[in-house]
């Protein structure tokens, strides 16, 4: 689809080798993690609360300092980006970190100042389409509506690679839906690379082709999330059967649940293209059960 | 072809969403609601109408085009592909339900269902949809 639309290159958007990070009490976030996203993705970023996705994402974009390891962006350190680099990048943050006194004009028109490109008339589009008060201060403004104008602010200058953190938190199913909308033109337009963290795992399942599993401080698997529906299925039985099992069916072990009796249910994933032999019970299962196994 | 209303999908589901495409256009073209020459929306219409990747899309069409059921004309547009003249026979549609049906065959045997129960209760699903 989009390489055929755009000038294709593999070079990684972001890339992330040996990462850890520890926070000053202590704990392991991050613990010596490799990632990559590849230009055109978007990858739906899946853990728990707690987990570290936006110390992680936070990290990508060159906001927090890791122990050790390495980030790059668009080629580049990720702690040292030129203007050029950070003009590429669009970020919508957990917490909105906008000017309070402004307003949504004000505040445009301040970061407009930052960027060589800027996408007036979407700008201007959005504002209308999402009913955001132009000349409010944005401290009087909904969750929601702050939330809108911190995605306008992202994609206002047309970025080529997006990180959304929760962003759609604070709005409802038809807020929602639009935002959608706005990442798949985005997508769509200009090939975007997109990394994407939410709870509300129906809209990852719309836009994400990609899903990351982060767990235990790295990405436990990629993959997308056709592929997993496809070819994941749950297997339950006496360890000795599931070793064997597992071995015929050449299928690759996700996750090992014990249960009573010397029994256990194994969430396993398929080659591809391999059909489940007749008499060979399994569940399929759905992004629900994948998230709840694999985070 | 209005792309809000011509597939729509359910997330949450064990079936991934360009396999629910399928699924839909293929059952579309068999009982003859598409037609051969029939234009259907494009890769970008639909995605955003959808709300989907365009890649989950344009993967759903690749294989229907594989399949024989959609062909590409000149350009990008694609078409329900010629041979699909027709809604299909009756028996060949009948047997696009059988699936869905053994799957619904098992599920009733596990949960110890009587044949009657289980008619009875597809019976009143099928008069309560009934246009």
């Amino acid at each position: 689809m989009t390489s055929t639309h755009f000038p294709h290159t593999d070079t990684p958007s972001a890339e992330l080798h040996g990462l850890s990070l520890s926070y000053p009490k202590g704990d392991l976030v991050l613990n010596s993690l490799d990632w990559q996203l590849l230009p055109g993705q978007v990858v739906g970023l899946l853990g728990r609360n707690g987990a570290g996705k936006t110390t992680l994402l936070e990290t990508l974009l060159g906001l927090r300092d890791p122990q050790a390891g390495s980030v790059k962006i668009f080629g580049q350190d990720a702690t040292r980006l030129d203007d050029a680099v950070r003009a590429r990048i669009g970020y919508v943050p957990q917490q909105n970190d906008l000017f309070e006194g402004f307003t949504a004009t004000q505040l445009l028109a301040y970061f407009k100042s930052f960027y060589p490109r800027w996408d007036e008339a979407r700008v201007e589009g959005l504002l209308s389409r999402w009913e955001i008060p132009r000349d409010r201060p944005i401290r009087k403004l909904s969750g929601g509506q702050q939330q809108r104008l911190s995605i306008i602010r992202a994609l206002a200058h047309e970025p080529d690679l997006l990180v959304l953190d929760e962003p759609v938190a604070s709005l409802d199913p038809v807020g929602r839906r639009d935002f959608l909308r706005e990442l798949v033109e985005q997508v769509l337009d200009r090939g975007t690379t997109v990394v994407f963290s939410t709870h509300i795992l129906s809209d990852l399942e719309r836009v994400a082709f990609n899903l990351a599993f982060l767990s235990q401080g790295r990405i436990a698997l990629q993959a997308p999330l056709d592929e997993l529906l496809d070819q994941v299925r749950a297997f339950t039985g006496s360890v000795s059967e599931m070793a064997g099992l597992m071995g015929r069916l050449g299928a690759q072990a996700l996750k090992r649940t014990p249960l009573e009796a010397g029994r256990e249910r194994v969430l396993a994933r398929l080659p591809a293209n391999v059909a489940l032999p007749a008499g060979v019970a399994a569940d399929r299962v759905n992004l629900d059960d994948l998230f709840a196994e694999l985070t | 072809m209005d792309p809000t209303h011509f597939v729509h999908i359910n997330t949450g589901s064990p079936e991934p969403i360009y396999r629910q495409l399928i699924e839909q256009v293929r059952r579309r073209v068999a009982a003859g609601q598409l037609k051969a020459g029939d234009e259907i929306p494009s890769v970008r219409e639909l995605a955003q109408a959808l709300a989907v990747h365009p890649m989950t899309v344009s993967k759903a069409y690749s294989l229907l085009e594989t399949e024989g059921v959609l062909e590409r004309r000149r350009g990008l547009s694609m078409v329900v592909a010629a041979q699909h003249q027709r809604a299909q026979s009756t028996a060949d549609r009948v047997e696009l339900l059988r699936p869905t049906l053994e799957k619904a065959a098992a599920e009733s045997r596990q949960l110890e269902l009587s044949k009657t129960q289980a008619l009875t209760l597809f019976k009143s699903i099928l008069d309560e949809q009934a246009p």
